[in-house]
């Protein structure tokens, strides 16, 4: 065992210590001008969240494949493009993770014209991302990694992008070989134009470019003051039928060197997806036929007033708006149809009363539970 | 295609949309199918009225 002792001027000294063992461990310090210590947090360093797939709240590893839907939370995918595609949640993972994301092309579109694009996309919320300083001079610079696997080999692409969409920095990294895990990394610059929220709204949106055309597609490695999703020239899986993407250990960090993915713990994760999505049990009394008389605080302060689904179905005691499935405890599932809670009475923090256009019985004790939707 | 419903509470008041018959849409600057649905109405659509 060998030790490397740094002694300060007057006192103190630190000590690195080699292991008592083969092979060789590697301290990387970084580039620019600061310390490990105050240029990357060693707690939460990850603006990512669910980077690792794990949290599937919405469809519990059932894939989707409509414009705009989440296969796991956090992530969306936008098609604008004639191809169709199936993504969801997977087993498939490289070492020290269980979960991706696996994107699959359905229908092929070979030719994407104008803005038509296929994007996997994560919208960083303004708070989290504020202390990165983007759109003032002292931006900070930040690493991209992620491991990612595709039936394709080639240059792939994709970007950082404001939430006025009129900033990106279109990136690209390559796959070598077809069907096999690889782990890439992308530094990128802060941005020291345009407009990056600080609250509640879009601080940055990652995205992965599946396919893009000729307008959304920009120059790599360079800042734009347009919407880029995509890199000029990059692969278009949704191009290739049957083609498949896989992703997972997304990671973004202040910094311009790649730290390990951050592997926080399943609860904390799942809280913070709760930030945007959940699903929350209601239980009150109707006071009327159409008027549930119910309170509740949501498990996690949403990020702002939420939309409420009421489609959820194949879940007894939870209420459905088309299917009549709000559970009328003591007398089995009731009559009830297009439930709704009023805006009045719902905010960040919870709920108050809920309406339904009728089908309750005044002084009946009515269960369910209501999807609630703060996404970005 | 999309399509929006105005909602009333009981008691006659606006309170919100219904989006495709699946969501209901708060009244609420910050959330983002609101904002969808003011570019929606901004691109020269209008929401079918309240029952």
């Amino acid at each position: 065992m060998a030790n490397l002792i740094l002694k300060g001027n007057t006192s103190g000294q630190v000590t690195i210590q080699a292991p008592d063992e083969a092979g060789t461990t590697t301290l990387t310090l970084p580039t620019t001008n600061s310390t490990l210590a105050t240029q990357n947090s060693l707690g939460v360093r990850n603006l990512i969240i669910n980077g690792d797939m794990r949290i599937d709240q919405r469809n519990a590893g059932s894939a989707v494949t409509a414009n705009g839907n989440f296969p796991v939370d956090r992530f969306q995918i936008f098609n604008s493009t004639d191809g169709a595609f199936s993504a969801q949640q997977d087993s498939s993972a490289p070492t020290g993770f269980v979960n991706s994301l696996k994107f699959t092309t359905t229908t092929a579109d070979g030719t994407l014209t104008t803005t038509q694009a296929t994007q996997f996309q994560q919208r960083i919320e303004g708070f989290n991302f504020a202390n990165l300083g983007w759109g003032t001079a002292s931006a900070k610079t930040v690493t991209i990694s992620f491991w990612v696997r595709s039936s394709l080999t080639g240059t792939f692409g994709g970007s950082l992008r404001n939430n006025a969409q009129d900033r990106s920095y279109p990136f690209t990294y390559v796959i070598s070989v077809a069907d096999t895990w690889e782990y890439k990394t992308v530094t990128v610059a802060g941005d020291t134009s345009g407009t990056w929220l600080t609250n509640n709204s879009v601080g940055c949106r990652l995205t992965f470019g599946l396919g893009g055309g000729p307008d959304v597609s920009g120059t790599a490695s360079a800042w734009a003051g347009a919407n880029y999703s995509n890199t000029t020239g990059a692969v278009s899986v949704i191009g290739t039928l049957n083609a498949t993407w896989y992703i997972t250990g997304v990671q973004l960090e202040v910094g311009d060197t790649a730290t390990p993915f951050e592997h926080r713990p399943y609860d904390m994760e799942l809280a913070r997806c709760m930030r945007y999505f959940q699903i929350v049990p209601i239980a009150g009394t109707a006071h009327n036929s159409s008027e549930l008389c119910v309170t509740g605080t949501f498990r996690v302060d949403m990020r702002d007033t939420p939309s409420i689904n009421s489609t959820v179905s194949n879940r007894p005691g939870y209420y459905n708006g088309s299917l009549n499935t709000l559970f009328n405890v003591g007398y089995g599932n009731a009559g009830v149809g297009n439930a709704y809670f009023a805006a009045g009475v719902v905010d960040k923090q919870g709920f108050g009363q809920m309406y339904v256009t009728s089908g309750l019985t005044g002084g009946r004790l009515y269960a369910g539970g209501a999807i609630m939707s703060a996404e970005l | 295609m999309i399509t929006y419903k105005k909602v009333n509470d009981p008691y006659g008041n606006f309170v919100g949309l219904f989006k495709n018959n699946e969501w209901f849409i708060p009244i609420a600057e910050g959330n983002t199918d609101y904002q969808e649905y003011l570019e929606w109405v901004a691109e020269g659509n209008t929401p079918e009225e309240a029952e």
